[in-house]
């Protein structure tokens, strides 16, 4: 399954946008204007289209700024602090983030395709039985 | 009465209003799924609907034991089309003299818990694009009796989260209501009412307690579409008992 693909899908539909439009380094946030709950509204859809676990916090990157502040309270490197909180971002993405934050939400397609990724290829796939 | 949609997840399955309003659904082609937190619970689920096998199903969850969620999501799947939730634990203490750990629990239990369980159905529901949720709370919120302050609270609480989701949710085809009923002859409400008639139907404008069989009629009609448009609301069933002075 193209993980890419099957986003910009969902993202067509609940945003009523043009596929076109939708790279790996759209921000959701800053350029597609997605607000909160079309937010809830994507990872209800990725729960159902992946059959993953969604952790809403960690996907959107909510708590970015939360660890950033806890490595510096802590003297600790952020891109190895933020590593461990957000595994499915590389050094390289982390990095660049840490570059963006003054843009404001830095939140992209791409973030979300590694989560999934991630999640797909780290933890069991949920399996739901119908009584 | 139409309804869109066929399974409706019953939390507190094994009150008595909540067996009445069961019965009631199979009637009306329903497929209720009582929740209930013991084996007691799930005893008496049976007794009361024996002649009702293969219209409805039992499954556990106890309020405060966070993998029973888990576990009753699993074996519904996403087959949730309405949730009714009469579930709250009992806790009357004044408030000067409250044991403070029971206040943490029972908070947790009836506020936080409840909190998890809506949010997990609130998704289900999402990925189905419909559903109703109906919240049994109490006329005690509006007017409690002594010793039941944290009762109220949490239920005052929890109508507060129903109706966050009704307002942020309706547009996905997903409404809330909030019932509260008065004195209901029925469980708790029975013996207490037995024990104050005068006093307890003095107060109450119609003068007679609600039956069980009232309020489940009401729930069902919140769940059907002629209800369509109540979202994010309190609806008072009280006989007018908080209406006056």
């Amino acid at each position: 399954m193209d993980i890419l693909e099957e986003i910009k899908k969902i993202l067509v539909e609940i945003l009523d946008i043009e596929n076109h439009i939708i790279t790996p380094e759209t921000y959701l946030i800053r350029e597609l204007g997605a607000e909160s709950i079309d937010l809830l509204e994507l990872a209800v859809a990725i729960n159902s289209r992946f059959n993953i676990d969604v952790n809403d916090d960690e996907i959107f990157l909510r708590k970015l700024r939360q660890h950033i502040t806890e490595a510096d309270q802590k003297n600790k490197d952020i891109v190895q602090y933020l590593i461990e909180k957000l595994p499915f971002l590389s050094c390289k993405r982390l990095e660049e983030i840490m570059a963006d934050l003054e843009g404001g939400q830095t939140l992209k397609v791409k973030d979300i395709v590694s989560y999934i990724d991630f999640q797909i290829n780290n933890f069991t796939v949920l399996s739901v039985v119908d009584v | 009465m139409k309804f869109t949609g066929n399974r409706a997840l019953i939390l507190g399955g094994s009150c008595d209003l909540a067996l009445g309003l069961a019965r009631r659904m199979i009637e009306a082609e329903l497929f209720p799924i009582l929740t209930y937190r013991n084996q007691k619970g799930r005893n008496y689920i049976s007794e009361n609907l024996k002649d009702c096998q293969k219209k409805y199903s039992s499954l556990y969850l106890e309020f405060g034991n966070r993998d029973s969620i888990d576990s009753l999501l699993h074996q519904t799947g996403d087959g949730i089309d309405f949730m009714v939730d009469f579930a709250q634990g009992n806790f009357e203490s004044l408030v000067a003299s409250a044991n403070m750990e029971d206040v943490y629990s029972y908070f947790a239990e009836n506020i936080s818990f409840r909190a998890e369980v809506i949010k997990r159905v609130a998704r289900i529901m999402m990925k189905n694009k419909r559903g109703c949720l109906v919240f049994i709370s109490s006329s005690a919120v509006k007017r409690p009796n002594p010793g039941q302050g944290f009762y109220a609270a949490a239920k005052l609480a929890s109508e507060a989260i129903y109706k966050n989701l009704g307002l942020e949710l309706g547009g996905h085809g997903i409404t809330t209501a909030t019932l509260r009923p008065g004195y209901i002859d029925s469980g708790r409400g029975k013996k207490f009412i037995q024990d104050h008639s005068k006093e307890v139907i003095d107060k109450i404008p119609i003068k007679r307690a609600l039956t069980k069989k009232e309020v489940a009629e009401a729930i069902l009609f919140y769940l059907s579409n002629s209800a369509d448009g109540f979202n994010a609301t309190e609806i008072s069933m009280d006989g007018g008992l908080t209406a006056g002075k």
